[in-house]
């Protein structure tokens, strides 16, 4: 287990350098540049020249980059002159508000999604797998910016119960003065991922109750209860882990669109705004962050997986 | 375990059934199950019954419906499925007017089942203990602690080794022959008064299914159970059962006791099953007459069928076959033929004038099907005779197959090797059936994969036709390989779905840029007329085809080439034993015509015994034993041959539940560290200290490779003519 968790973080460090290496790559061959994205269109050639020099800019890209790297292993994210805060700082400011905002969604999308595909799986090709399927798909389909603005328009126009803006505030504590904020965007994200959700836990769910085990389960008089929670359902719910998996990324990357629209202090505005204005060094430092993250969650579902299917965990020690 | 006691025991149990009640009874059970494409009638007025200590035998090919009764019963069929009408009565009451939890309870309690395939049919992550006593857990209420006590002691009893260790184990850690037996401790830790066992070792090595049919014989005798053992193979049924019922396209068409039956069956399908067995073949004639196999395939379920369903395959069909509906008849030997078998003791059982007259019309049939028994008698003789004169077509010396297993480490390091070929030397020559038997992990396959050059030898030499393929580059070593070609198991698996059969055929003939597209057209028409398909079939695709067609079809593409030698991996092992006759006698037929060389590789030595020449018998990468088939099978001098030998169910009176015998317990050693000297003595009854010393193969035209083999060869037999190292 030990050597296996070794590699596995081996894997993943090279994973992360050649992430850092594309990330500064692509950002530093952008037209236009750090030093007129910063100094504005009225700095004079010999002002750009100067800032350039000051940051290093002027310098090889291999120079650059393991300044950037010694940099990044003591920490230092580096410098936005635009939000005039270090990119760490600024990080650290939005990153705890998108956790609770992925969490809460992910925690209710898992928490309802996971009962409406055993249902259908149970129900299947009855009503109430037709009635989920279908409102599935169209939650699926449904483009996720148009999907918040009618929970705005619904909720807080035409049946006013709810803010239309998220709370705002810097730290985590003032969000939740006003959980009222939260329940639009929350819902929001969820609703797309329940429909994912339980899309794959359906049909997890029917391929493993037409297993040979579960007729087994059955030949033993077990209540049909018992064959789906106690013998399908652990099985059933691997993929799951997998999604999961996935989505750790997107806590720390926060959702893009769903932040712009309910004006959510999250990572995404963070990304987007940085984006918009070439603000390099938070651009980097957020891509590094997500590029982690995906690295972890993907050796965290492994690892998981590896706890709750023992033919992974012995796979993984046994030779 | 003495054949006596088994005798006595089974023959009290059905004078027990003769007297009081069936444990179970069925009357009249339909089923169905809709599928999107129609309704299939699966189950056609099925009456059956079986009394306690009794073991009922369910005999039937596949599609017959013998697994939708014991489903039926159990109350598990498929969704779709549905018990439409009828009665099962278990214990006097009909299971089918209950309460659903009084039916389930009495499913978990009073019945138990043991399905065809071990490494499916547990729950992968649950262990072992908890899987076995949850029975208990949940019918009985019994307590956690006292739960695992009662699955150790139930896992002992089904002889798992260890069993104190083996409850905290997932299934994945145990082999199949332990799974089975896992899955029988789960089905009796309640005490059932019934076993139902669906093909329960089918998915097993012959040594491992004799060891578990044996066990279900003596649980059945110690609990006093009932037992239904469902099975498409004969010979197992005809070791264990005192009654055996034979199924066909979902009806019941003949009944009887085990003897009776096998000794004289009535209805003809039963007889053209048992005469297409190779080993009915082997013993009727002694040599390798052509298999009497059943034309075409068994009928359709979904639409509506007039007269008798065997009718359109039967050799004894009447006219009124195919109009009146045939009933059993009354009585212990029940049968639904009109022109049944006709036995000397026919006046004291069935109607006699009724037997007489349409006993004639079979007499004028019959000559349609002897000639093709008589005709190719002789020829085999011939075939097999010059063999020592010719050069043989490929040589295989010293073959070594090492498969590396690597750790999970960044480097992937080599952590150890599996020898699955080791040191295996052999020679086949033109139009000879060389047979490769062994069980699963022998190393078989793998001979057959290099023979054909699908992978390269970690050592050794392959011959073919005098030029060593190891010294040559890969592109003539290709070339040569044309003339060794492979037929699969599963020939639907081997063809590309997507391609239309005349690409599949057609497609060999394009990589080796053989002729111009009309002489592939030419080649591929002459192709299926040898394999006897119509042209009709270059226009379909490989899912519209039966297995017995598919195996045509893999024949007819294995062909294309003129290969010299083919090799055929279980080329019959998936199908039913009407149809292999037929792709049997389609193999024989293409080597004589075409002079071809087989390697026929199979774990069922009863096939391997009627098509092979000569055998090897194969150990664990090793080669044991080499010879002429009938005295490998016959006088084996290994003692692993023997056991074989012996665990091959029959149905031949003599030869079937004969108890002693040498039979070889526990499980095959691992090859990723094979036993040193005889990799075979961990098991062997006559292993002593010399065995610790690898015992080389010698010997003339019958090798072996054992320091103490259980006979010297026959004298007279010429002095080897080369040694084999």
């Amino acid at each position: 287990m030990a050597r296996y968790l070794i590699a596995r973080l081996g894997q993943a460090l090279i994973v992360i350098v050649l992430v850092t290496v594309i990330a500064f790559l692509i950002l530093h061959l952008l037209p236009g540049g750090a030093a007129r994205a910063t100094l504005g269109k009225e700095a004079t050639l010999e002002q750009l020249a100067a800032f350039n020099h000051e940051m290093g800019y002027d310098r090889p890209l291999i120079q650059q980059y393991g300044m950037y790297v010694q940099r990044l292993l003591q920490g230092d994210l580096g410098y936005s002159y635009q939000l005039n805060q270090s990119v760490l700082e600024a990080i650290e400011q939005r990153l705890p508000k998108t956790m609770v905002l992925s969490l809460l969604s992910t925690l209710l999308a898992v928490v309802l999604a996971i009962p409406l595909g055993v249902l259908q799986a149970i129900r299947r090709n009855r009503w109430p797998d037709y009635a989920i399927t279908a409102l599935s798909l169209l939650a699926y389909a449904t483009p996720i910016f148009f999907l918040g603005l009618m929970m705005i328009i619904l909720f807080s126009q035409v049946w006013p119960i709810l803010p239309p803006e998220a709370p705002q505030g810097f730290t985590v504590a003032e969000l939740f003065a006003d959980p009222a904020g939260l329940v639009l965007p929350t819902a929001t994200l969820a609703i797309v991922t329940i429909a994912i959700y339980a899309r794959y836990v359906r049909s997890s769910m029917i391929d493993n109750l037409n297993e040979n085990y579960v007729r087994t389960a059955r030949s033993k008089g077990l209540s049909e209860r018992r064959v789906v929670l106690r013998h399908t359902l652990r099985n059933g719910l691997f993929p799951v882990i997998t999604l999961l998996g996935m989505y750790l990324p997107a806590l720390f990357s926060g959702a893009l669109v769903v932040e712009s629209l309910f004006n959510f202090p999250g990572m995404g505005q963070l990304f987007w705004q940085a984006a918009l204005k070439r603000d390099f060094p938070i651009l980097l430092g957020v891509t590094v962050i997500i590029s982690i993250a995906t690295v972890v969650g993907a050796l965290v579902a492994d690892l998981l997986y590896a706890a709750v299917d023992p033919r992974v965990r012995l796979r993984g020690s046994a030779t | 375990m003495s054949e006596s006691i088994g005798l006595t025991a089974r023959h009290s149990a059905s004078v027990n059934a003769a007297a009081g009640q069936p444990l179970l009874e069925l009357r009249e059970l339909d089923t169905d199950i809709a599928l999107r494409r129609g309704t299939v009638h699966a189950l056609d007025g099925i009456s059956l019954d079986v009394a306690p200590g009794q073991t009922l035998g369910v005999v039937g090919e596949s599609g017959s419906g013998k697994t939708m009764t014991a489903l039926s019963i159990m109350g598990l069929l498929p969704s779709g499925g549905r018990v439409t009408g009828g009665q099962i009565l278990f214990e006097g009451r009909d299971l089918r007017s209950l309460p659903t939890d009084e039916v389930r309870r009495i499913r978990g309690v009073r019945m138990g089942m043991v399905f065809q395939d071990p490494l499916t049919s547990l729950n992968p992550t649950i262990r072992i203990g908890a899987q076995v006593a949850e029975p208990l857990r949940v019918h009985k209420r019994v307590g956690r602690a006292e739960a695992r006590d009662r699955a150790i002691e139930i896992l002992r009893r089904v002889g798992m080794p260890r069993p104190e260790r083996i409850v905290d184990n997932y299934p994945h850690e145990l082999s199949g022959g332990m799974r089975q037996r896992v899955a029988i401790a789960m089905a009796l830790v309640c005490s059932p008064s019934l076993l139902i066992a669906d093909e329960p070792t089918t998915a097993l090595d012959v040594t491992t299914q004799r060891q578990i049919l044996e066990l279900i014989d003596d649980l059945r005798e110690e609990f006093g159970m009932a037992v239904i053992l469902v099975t498409h193979d004969l010979g197992v049924i005809a070791g264990r059962a005192d009654r055996v019922a034979v199924m066909y396209a979902g009806r019941v068409v003949e009944t009887a006791a085990t003897e009776q039956l096998f000794q004289a069956p009535r209805h003809r399908y039963t007889e053209a099953l048992m005469r297409a067995l190779p080993e009915s073949a082997i013993r009727d004639s002694g040599g390798h007459d052509r298999l009497i196999s059943i034309p075409g395939l068994p009928p359709d379920l979904s639409g509506p069928l007039t007269g008798c369903r065997f009718a359109a395959r039967c050799s004894y069909v009447s006219d009124e076959c195919r109009t009146t509906d045939p009933s059993l008849t009354p009585g212990a030997h029940q049968h639904a033929c009109l022109n049944p078998v006709p036995t000397p003791a026919v006046a004291a059982t069935g109607p006699v004038p009724a037997q007489v007259q349409p006993a004639a019309e079979p007499t004028q049939v019959e000559p349609a099907a002897k000639p093709a028994r008589v005709e190719p008698a002789a020829e085999p003789v011939t075939a097999a005779a010059p063999e020592l004169t010719e050069s043989p077509v490929l040589s295989v010396r010293n073959l070594v197959k090492n498969y590396p297993v690597h750790g999970r480490g960044l480097l992937r390091r080599a952590a150890g090797q599996v020898s699955a070929v080791a040191d295996v030397s052999f020679e086949v020559r033109p139009g000879e059936t060389f047979g490769l038997v062994g069980e699963s992990g022998c190393g078989k396959s793998t001979v057959g994969r290099l023979s054909v050059g699908l992978e390269r030898p970690s050592a050794g030499q392959i011959v073919l036709d005098g030029t060593d393929l190891t010294d040559l580059t890969g592109r003539e070593r290709r070339r040569m390989h044309r003339q060794v070609q492979l037929m699969f198991q599963d020939s639907y698996a081997a063809m590309n779905p997507r391609m239309r059969v005349d690409a599949i055929l057609a497609e060999p003939l394009e990589i080796q840029k053989v002729g111009d597209s009309s002489a592939r057209q030419e080649r591929i028409a002459t192709l299926l007329d040898q394999v006897g398909l119509s042209r009709r079939a270059l226009e379909r695709y490989p899912h519209e085809f039966s297995g017995g067609q598919l195996q045509r079809i893999g024949l007819a593409r294995s062909l294309a080439l003129h290969p010299r030698l083919i090799v055929g991996d279980e080329p019959v092992s998936a199908l039913d034993v009407s149809i292999q006759a037929q792709v049997l006698n389609l193999m024989r037929d293409l080597q004589r015509e075409l002079g071809l060389a087989y390697i026929f590789i199979s774990h069922d030595l009863s096939v391997v015994d009627y098509m092979a020449d000569r055998i090897g018998v194969m150990y664990l990468g090793k080669l044991v034993e080499i010879g002429p088939a009938r005295e490998v099978v016959r006088a084996a001098r290994h003692p692993y041959t023997q056991a074989l030998v012996d665990a091959v169910p029959s149905i031949t009176p003599n030869r079937a539940a004969t108890r002693d015998g040498t039979t070889i317990r526990g499980e095959l050693p691992s090859a990723l560290d094979p036993p040193t000297g005889c990799r075979f003595r961990t098991r062997c009854p006559r292993a002593a200290d010399i065995c610790t010393t690898e015992p080389p193969l010698v010997g003339g035209l019958h090798q072996v490779a054992c320091h103490l083999p259980l006979r010297p060869e026959p004298a007279g037999t010429p002095t080897p003519v080369e040694a084999v190292g």
